[in-house]
């Protein structure tokens, strides 16, 4: 059966554990294994962890932040698609570069850029007569900076998927534009975004899907010892340092089903919603 | 406890052929996390494999931020290392936990001698009247400072009269803002500052019973505001954000500090850097103001799996790096001060650019290291909640109460 | 002088201007890593900045191989990419041929299940996964990195309506000269749904080579770790000597970025096929 291969993969490393992880998420571990029935305990530290408080504020903030990428990388396409214009090849591979480069290449890199004392970010500031933030380890800017860094890997990648979405859309709707008089800004505003709906779609819930996934750079970036850390830890991020740093792994589990409703809430409303807004050609 | 060697019995037979057998070769994982030791260990591990040419042992190297948690992972997995770096902080969670092995039988059927080593070092791994480590090191602690930066603000090189108030005279002299250049470096790291202050004016951070928190006594409360104080009330040292940024270590070697506090492992890390090598110096710690020299000492010892496959190599290995040539080979690196009593001279002796011989004769003052059976329950909590009295939000004795009642409850929930 | 070739006026001078100062906050961070992978740890922390190393220190990517085994990890890396991509792919076609093309009892059900897996975060699985592999005694080994992620449901999914959308005539033809399943699928199917794979491909491999939660959970030992884990313990231990950091993130990054500029056009069309697709 062709199937086979692809079933048991899932039942053993998906299903099955997606079931195991809510009933973890009912125990309590010990030190060095062994766990026991615990009932609802993790779900009552859940609720009462200030911790998890922040994570899922972090997490929103980080999510909201990221999706300026989706209107950025629009009209970085839009202007790419441009008739006639030159050096689209280039562009594009520039704009790329950073979707392809290992996450935790570019978090110690933007860590550096970042650096309060000797980053290259506070010293152009301080040309301009603005004295910079310790961006990483002051807890207020932080969650800014992680983002910042978020939109710019995730320029690349929306930008192609708008790129052959804009490639979909016929020139004659263009033509028709230009003669009602619309300019270029016009054109943008009333013909590309409207039909590019469905990627501006598939776009929005993949950044929210990666957004909400967001750990590399926080784990990398910021770092248990930070001031900074409990303004920028996410929920992927308290599950890894509930779990495995601090082997709390019923609690963990806790905060992975914490995690499966978030996804589901928001990917089933986006789905929802989409009817308001995204026109199937 | 007494099921962890039947474990390891359990899991030599099950693997096909491993019974000990001396012309077998095996290969022993080690442990460690300090990649400045890595060299010194090489060396220890070459000699150790031509007098026993059947045990090829790997070093392992994890950065101290994730060794732990990595450790526990593999050890409870059985996946772990052979043998590896204990500290005080985690002796008795792994003994008690049954993470690594009591070495009594061992060290009775070979004949080590225990009494070789640094007392202080022998009892913090002697849980329950069993051994459950070979000492490794001891550290010794020092002020480090720039020469070059006190003789352009023209002060006096600090030597063994030097209380707190000749450091903060100094540090106020030496901070130069339009330079960029600070006087001290008060870090948030419990090790590296207030463990080392909070003694010299008889404060406490656990009581010696291991029972409560001594964070609420106003004796620690002082030994700690000195850290903050020089942040936030004479602003001689760069900020938490800043030390969080740039590494304090990295700040003394590149001239951005003129002065901060060192643990004797560090002098050949400040060596590695030229500017460091040609302008660092080391003097005393500074005392108290009463002039009490008390600090906590951390030191290191080997301890071998509760679960290796390999534990007569184990021991074998442990033997030899708890040797007195070990000792020998470590000290003349200068990466450690050995626990191998006798051998301090020699580390001493290991840099002549620097004056070593201030971390040796601190030595006699060392206090075991504040330690109970989940220690990084409450030290890893009292460091996220101290962020707040370094960057002035809140005053020391505030947090200090806080941290104090956070320990005494999670002292309370301890299995003893 | 005279200048024998005739300006041309450049087209959408504006839209050139934005690009390039777009490009630039791409690309800088990117040139900054070089200068400063380059760079003595002094030159690095100087006030104001240094563009160009005095003399380029070669001596931090010296470092780098001797502080952590990065041939080994960049092998481990590869090895794990390519085993997870071929899994996926090979594994993803397969089921989503017989979901797109083959009529069995409880096919809708089943895609069903399938479907509602994609929905569900992967360190859901984490934890569990973490225990099978320990189970199996598979901690710090190569296999441990790559085997839970040889299947994928989102995989499946796309090939299937990748299959969806090719022509039924070819295939019936095949039927009616007797080709069985398995031959329509190999003979036929497989060659013609290239592209779909490829757009899958593309994308194991981005995440696969970019994968550091479950690196980091399952192999502690150095000499089994990727790319991605062994930078996140080289921060550990050079803390802030961003020289070397950089040399080793610059380093990691780079084998990535030359398979990308050499196989740039397939890459480009695999993800705007998940796009338009997904």
């Amino acid at each position: 059966m062709l199937l086979l291969p692809a079933a048991a993969g899932l039942v053993v490393f998906e299903i099955w554990p997606t079931f195991q992880t809510i009933y973890y998420s009912f125990t309590s571990w010990g030190a060095f294994g062994g766990h026991t029935w615990s009932g609802l305990e993790n779900y009552r530290t859940l609720i009462a962890d200030s911790d998890v408080v922040h994570a899922v504020i972090n997490t929103a903030i980080i999510t909201a932040i990221t999706l300026l990428a989706v209107p950025i990388s629009a009209v970085v396409a839009a202007l790419l698609s441009l008739p006639g214009m030159r050096g689209v090849t280039i562009y594009r591979t520039l704009y790329f570069l950073p979707v392809v480069t290992l996450p935790a290449a570019v978090a110690l890199t933007w860590k550096w850029l970042f650096n309060g004392d000797y980053g290259l970010v506070n010293w152009l500031l301080s040309k301009v007569g603005i004295d910079g933030p310790h961006w990483l380890s002051d807890p207020a800017t932080a969650i800014f900076a992680i983002s910042i860094v978020g939109v710019w890997g995730s320029i690349g990648y929306n930008m192609v998927i708008f790129l052959s979405g804009i490639r979909g859309i016929p020139v004659d709707y263009y033509e028709a534009a230009e003669l009602d008089g619309a300019g270029r800004v016009k054109q943008f505003f009333h013909v590309t975004v409207p039909l590019l709906t469905p990627s501006i779609f598939f776009v929005t819930v993949i950044t929210v899907i990666n957004a909400l996934q967001a750990f590399d750079l926080v784990y990398l970036m910021v770092g248990q010892q930070s001031p900074a850390i409990q303004r920028t830890e996410t929920l992927v991020y308290l599950f890894y340092q509930r779990g495995f740093a601090e082997h709390d792994g019923g609690y963990a589990a806790a905060i992975g089903v914490l995690l499966l409703l978030a996804t589901l809430i928001l990917t089933a409303a986006q789905f929802r919603l989409q009817r308001r807004w995204v026109h199937y050609g | 406890m007494l099921v962890a060697p039947f474990l390891a019995a359990a899991a030599c037979s099950g693997s096909s052929d491993s019974g000990g057998g001396d012309d077998k070769q095996v290969t022993l994982t080690y442990a460690i996390w300090d990649q400045a030791q890595v060299a010194a260990m090489k060396q220890i591990i070459s000699e150790f494999h031509s007098q026993h040419p059947n045990i090829d042992v790997q070093v392992q190297v994890t950065p101290w931020e994730s060794y732990w948690t990595k450790l526990q992972t593999a050890v409870t997995a059985g996946t772990g290392p052979d043998v590896f770096w204990m500290t005080m902080v985690y002796a008795k969670y792994y003994a008690t936990g049954g993470g690594i092995a009591p070495l009594d039988d061992q060290i009775k059927s070979s004949k080590m001698d225990m009494g070789a080593y640094v007392p202080a070092v022998t009892k913090a791994y002697t849980i329950d009247g069993k051994v459950f480590g070979v000492p490794k090191d001891v550290n010794g602690f020092g002020l480090c400072y720039n020469k070059q930066l006190f003789d352009a603000a023209k002060v006096k090189y600090p030597d063994e009269s030097w209380t707190w108030s000749d450091v903060i005279a100094a540090a106020q002299k030496l901070t130069n803002p339009q330079k960029g250049v600070y006087g001290f470096v008060a870090p948030e790291a419990d090790e590296l500052s207030w463990y080392l202050t909070v003694p010299q004016v008889g404060g406490q951070i656990i009581s010696p019973d291991g029972k409560s928190s001594g964070y609420d006594q106003p004796a620690t409360v002082k030994g700690i505001q000195f850290w903050t104080d020089m942040i936030t009330k004479y602003h001689v040292s760069p900020t938490l954000q800043q030390t969080t940024d740039t590494d304090p270590l990295a700040m003394l070697t590149s001239g951005k500090v003129a002065m901060r506090y060192c643990g004797s492992w560090e002098p050949e890390e400040i060596a590695a850097v030229p500017y460091g090598k040609a302008h660092i110096d080391i003097a005393p710690l500074p005392a108290g103001p009463d002039g009490n020299r008390n600090y906590y000492s951390n030191g290191l010892a080997n301890s071998m799996s509760a679960k290796t496959q390999h534990r007569e190599q184990a021991w074998e290995f442990l033997q030899f790096l708890g040797s007195e040539r070990a000792a020998e080979i470590q000290a003349k690196t200068g990466t450690v001060i050995p626990a191998y009593e006798g051998h301090a001279e020699a580390y001493a002796k290991a840099m002549p650019e620097f004056d070593l011989q201030v971390f040796v004769d601190q030595l006699k003052y060392a206090q075991p290291f504040p330690a109970s059976t989940d220690t990084a329950a409450w030290r890893d909590d009292a460091t996220k909640q101290f962020a707040e009295a370094w960057t002035g939000k809140a005053s020391v004795d505030e947090v200090s109460r806080s941290v104090a009642s956070k320990m005494n409850d999670a002292l309370s929930k301890e299995k003893k | 002088m005279a200048d024998p070739i005739r300006r041309r006026r450049v087209r959408h001078p504006v839209a050139h201007l934005v690009l390039c100062i777009g490009a630039v906050f791409m690309v800088g961070p990117f040139l900054w890593q070089l200068s400063t992978s380059l760079q003595t740890f002094g030159e690095s922390v100087s006030v104001p900045p240094t563009f160009l190393p005095h003399s380029p220190q070669w001596s931090n990517v010296t470092t780098v191989f001797s502080a952590l085994p990065f041939g080994h990890q960049l092998l481990n890396t590869t090895a794990m990419t390519i085993a997870r991509t071929v899994g996926q792919v090979l594994f993803s076609s397969l089921a989503g041929f017989a979901f797109a093309r083959m009529q069995f009892r409880g096919r809708g059900v089943l895609f069903g299940v399938f479907l509602s897996v994609t929905m569900v975060p992967y360190q859901v699985f984490l934890l569990p996964q973490y225990q099978i592999m320990q189970k199996l005694g598979l901690l710090n080994t190569l296999v441990a990195l790559f085997l839970p992620g040889m299947f994928s449901a989102f995989g499946t999914f796309l090939m299937r309506q990748f299959f969806l959308q090719l022509p039924q005539e070819i295939e019936e033809a095949a039927r009616i000269d007797g080709a069985n399943i398995l031959q329509i699928y190999w003979r036929i199917m497989l060659p013609m749904s290239a592209p779909g794979m490829i757009a899958l491909g593309v994308l194991v491999i981005i995440w696969s080579w970019n994968d550091l939660l479950w690196p980091l959970v399952v192999n502690s030992d150095p000499r089994q770790m990727p790319v991605s884990a062994g930078l996140a313990s080289l921060q550990g231990q050079y803390t802030t000597n961003f020289p070397v950091l950089m040399a080793g993130s610059l380093l990691a990054s780079l084998p990535v970025i030359i398979v990308f500029i050499v196989f740039q056009r397939h890459l480009m069309s695999g993800i705007a096929f998940s796009g338009v697709k997904g």
